[in-house]
């Protein structure tokens, strides 16, 4: 391939883009998967259940909580 | 644009970078649904089939079939949680 091709602002920007949602994306996948096994105890239903749907949010909130409190403890 | 020209030359064919985007974007939207299906197997492996028998049975199956379901919800809660909060 012609490398003098990959010079392209269009395509730099278009790299910059997927990589940040690559790591929204891997961010979400591994949260699903955690509070998955945190939240989801029993056989899936045809719905979740209210604490169920509370459970998730919580999961992945307190997630984000924590790792604002790693961050500043470890910049002690 | 003369993306996939230059057949006289016998160079190695050039590539505009919209070409490259295309193909990255199918490259990513594949990678990106494997892993996804791979979570899933394992995810709903473990809380549908916790006594595999000689067969899969009826109630393992839509077992299975809801575990899938609820796992993309989750997958959309997790999603609205971090990213349109409070």
């Amino acid at each position: 391939m012609d490398p003098s091709s990959l010079n392209s602002p269009e395509l730099e920007q278009f790299i910059n883009q997927e990589k940040q949602k690559a790591m929204v994306n891997e961010m979400i996948g591994k949260l699903t998967a955690a509070c998955w096994d945190k939240c989801i105890t029993g056989t899936p239903g045809s719905k979740f259940s209210s604490s169920e749907t509370t459970c998730l949010t919580n999961c992945a909130q307190r997630y984000m909580d924590m790792s604002l409190l790693i961050m500043k403890r470890l910049q002690q | 644009m003369d993306s996939f020209s230059s057949p006289s030359t016998g160079a190695s064919p050039k590539f505009s970078p919209d070409d490259l985007m295309d193909q990255l974007k199918l490259q990513l939207a594949q990678a990106y649904a494997e892993e996804f299906l791979e979570t899933v197997r394992g995810k709903c492996f473990e809380k549908c089939i916790t006594k595999p028998g000689s067969s899969l049975s009826g109630s393992e199956s839509s077992c299975i079939s809801r575990c899938i379901d609820r796992y993309i919800e989750a997958t959309g809660i997790i999603g609205r949680a971090l990213f349109q909060q409070r």
